[in-house]
């Protein structure tokens, strides 16, 4: 019982002797990643998800609670992705980071969001009214999330205001120069016909100025069905479909099917940090991204 | 005893978490106060969902039910509420069609209520499930820390604070018909907090009125139940997590709980010795519940929406101190005329100890597709020899217990509606074996849903 006591006490204690940095706690692998750039060694940042997991659908597992709980800052695409877990922690932690505050950050809140709904209803499919919540797949956007960040930080730890504006600046100058490259890069890509599984590539589409002529998912959040796919071959002809692109964490059986009736080559994008074993930091993942489309041309 | 082991354990962590609270350092705290502070909107920011509204949801549940025995009935010994008991209406019908309001009222409260328009074998009825305000961090209270106050389903077990139509069988496991009715939803205050650790640890008690089961109606003399919890989390690896908990659950039944179901009388339909006839039946005294729950879940592929495994248990023990008291027809002589009299004999016990457990294991194979199996049983309590002779029927001195097998396969559409079909194989009392099929609807309108661990 003794040895018992002393251990839940040691896991609880464990934690203090860890450093005193900012603690950023990320919804999606991609902010945590872009808080890195912006905070270096001043935060500590955790990903509450992970490449292979679909943000929409997370379990609020008792762990999340706890790290929401100690966190500082919080970094959320927003626009109803995490709707079906992030209130749920936040109530439960009874964390003071709520909408509003300046210790949370929904990204899509300070970007321009596409494709959103004019009519809202169930039959539809899982849409969400306050537009596609997936923005991170444009670099005007990261940038945008990256001030964001950066005044939040300042806000949060004046004390090292000018080390994260220096970040901020060194980030800005690195990442316009690689995005004007990898646009340059893709000019092939421009005005070709693709085919998604779920709607999550709609602002990669829109800055590489590709065609989104359809998705694998008859209606969003609903997976592919043989009569929907039968319409997606019947349209593929006359589309001139290039590519069919789907995420590590979306199953791979339905593009094959489409694939092997059009001769359509399918993709694999990483679509965030960790998707694969190139794209392990921003740049990587966009660079990565760029390549792979372009292989499959 | 177990009562004061849990205790300790509970306390020894609470004074954990109160001396750890107060260790922050100081540039913690400030932080705090940093994050606390609102933004100043700019063009950018822009209402976008209906915060400023309530969120309003209402759960459309029905089922189409057939049992191979005529009755559910629960051996002799175990008094089972009015929830608990299995229906006795085979065919269609409604299950409960419950309605959900759920807002922020100000800056320091939100409110929330739940209820439901349920139908018990044939009778429609309205059911207030929840109606509670709770703190916000706008109150003040020191981050981490929760108070809710109202009615509501309390922190206790696992299923007990979940709806039934988020459950992931269609009907609540042997312990939670027979300790909670199905569901703990007294009057009453609780305090919750979570611990500023990286490993998930929350504490939390309440004060309740005792009013509803296990409890009985109360005296008017206010609280007198009262619980407490402790609860830990964790992950392994990116793909699996796990939490796991202990309650205790402690009150005086007051002025006593009914042990007269519905079915009680049927034992003695027919009979002809009417001056034995129980006309009441209760249990008045100390009743306590310890609970401990477990839930793991392991996602094969990383991605719990294409492929899931839920393993979870409970186990439950009530111990109870007390009176039972049996009013019965008598006739009684006075001056050679015959008067009908109720005679009304108290019996005392004490630690009468029963007990109660299930596990469960559900896989998702498929992204819309889940297929589970349950185990659930009890420990009928003790009960002296002498006593269950006199009042056979009523209690059971074989001491059967009951068990129950559930298989259950559900289909969801999307997020919204979900489709199962369940087959249960009951034994609730010595040889009566009872075989149900179950065919279940929940769909979901409104607001989406957050679901809990």
């Amino acid at each position: 019982m003794k040895n018992l006591l002393l251990l839940v006490g040691l896991l609880i204690a464990a934690p203090y002797f860890s450093d005193a940095s900012l603690r950023v706690f990320a919804c999606e692998p991609e902010w945590a990643s872009l808080a890195e750039e912006i905070g270096g060694d001043k935060v500590s940042t955790f990903s509450a998800t992970h490449a292979r997991q679909n943000p929409h659908y997370i379990r609020a597992r008792p762990s999340l609670i706890a790290k929401i709980r100690r966190a500082d800052l919080l970094i959320c695409s927003g626009a109803g992705l995490e709707v079906g877990w992030l209130p749920v922690l936040l109530q439960k932690a009874g964390s003071t980071l709520q909408p509003g505050r300046v210790g949370f950050i929904s990204a899509s809140d300070h970007v321009p969001v596409l494709e959103v709904p004019t009519v809202v209803d169930r039959s539809l499919g899982d849409i969400h009214p306050e537009g596609n919540p997936h923005i991170h797949y444009h670099p005007d956007n990261i940038v945008k999330v990256a001030n964001v960040i950066c005044e939040r930080l300042c806000q949060l730890d004046a004390e090292h205001a000018v080390y994260y504006q220096n970040r901020l600046g060194q980030f800005r100058q690195r990442w316009t120069t690689a995005a004007a490259t990898w646009k340059k890069q893709s000019a092939a890509l421009k005005g070709k016909s693709v085919v998604v599984y779920h709607k999550n590539f709609s602002y990669l589409i829109d800055w590489l100025e590709m065609k989104q002529v359809g998705s694998l998912e008859p209606k969003p959040g609903l997976p592919p069905t043989a009569s929907h796919l039968n319409q997606l071959l019947a349209n593929a002809k006359a589309n001139e479909l290039s590519l069919i692109i789907h995420t590590p964490y979306e199953n791979d059986k339905a593009a094959q099917w489409l694939s092997s009736r059009t001769g359509t080559s399918v993709v694999q994008l990483p679509y965030t940090i960790g998707g694969d074993d190139q794209s392990d930091d921003l740049f990587g993942l966009y660079e990565r991204t760029i390549s792979l489309l372009k292989e499959a041309l | 005893m177990n009562k004061y082991i849990m205790l300790m354990l509970l306390s020894v962590l609470s004074i954990t978490a109160y001396t750890l609270a107060d260790d922050h350092s100081g540039k913690t705290v400030e932080i705090e106060k940093a994050s606390d502070k609102t933004i100043e909107c700019a063009d950018s920011c822009l209402v976008r969902d209906n915060s400023f509204n309530p969120s309003v949801s209402m759960i459309l549940n029905a089922k189409y039910q057939q049992f191979s025995a005529d009755s559910g009935d629960f051996a002799g010994g175990w008094f089972i509420g009015h929830e608990g008991e299995r229906a006795e209406q085979e065919g269609f019908g409604l299950d409960h069609t419950e309605f959900a309001v759920t807002a922020n009222v100000d800056d320091k409260f939100r409110g929330s209520s739940v209820f439901a328009i349920a139908e018990h074998d044939g009778e429609t009825e309205l059911e207030l499930e929840e109606a509670y305000i709770e703190t916000l961090p706008g109150f003040g209270l020191p981050s981490g820390m929760s108070v809710k106050v109202g009615r509501a389903f309390w922190t206790l077990g696992y299923l007990n604070e979940h709806h039934a139509h988020a459950d992931d069988f269609a009907d609540r496991p042997l312990p939670y018909r027979a300790f909670l009715d199905k569901h703990f939803n007294d009057d009453g205050a609780q305090v919750s907090y979570v611990l500023p650790t990286d490993l998930y640890t929350e504490i939390g008690a309440s004060t309740l009125r005792g009013n509803d089961f296990p409890f009985g109606t109360s005296n008017d003399e206010g609280n007198e139940a009262w619980s407490a919890y402790a609860r830990i989390g964790t992950d392994f690896g990116d793909n699996q997590s796990i939490r796991i908990g202990g309650y205790i659950l402690s009150g005086n039944t007051g002025a006593g709980r009914s042990l007269m179901d519905e079915h009680a009388d049927h034992a003695h339909e027919g009979e002809e010795e009417e001056e034995h006839e129980i006309t009441a039946m209760s249990f008045s005294g100390d009743s306590d519940l310890m609970i401990a729950d477990v839930r793991y879940t392991w996602a094969p592929t990383g991605n719990s929406s294409e492929k899931e495994v839920i393993l979870q248990a409970e186990f439950f023990q009530r111990i109870e101190d007390g009176i039972y008291s049996i009013s019965e027809h008598g006739e009684e002589v006075v001056a050679g005329v015959t008067n009908e009299i109720t005679v009304t004999e108290p019996f005392t016990f004490s630690d009468v100890d029963s007990s109660g457990w299930y596990a469960q294991a559900v896989y998702k194979f498929a992204p819309q597709w889940r297929v589970g199996v349950r185990y659930s049983q009890l420990q009928s309590p003790d009960v002296p020899a002498a006593f269950a002779g006199e009042h056979e029927g009523e209690f059971d001195p074989a001491g059967f217990n009951p068990e129950a097998y559930s298989f259950m396969i559900d289909y969801s559409n999307s997020e919204f509606s979900r489709l199962r079909l369940q087959v249960n194989q009951e034994e609730l009392s010595d040889g009566n074996e009872d075989t149900q099929v179950v065919l279940q609807y929940i769909m979901s309108l409104g607001a989406h849903s957050a679901h809990a661990y």
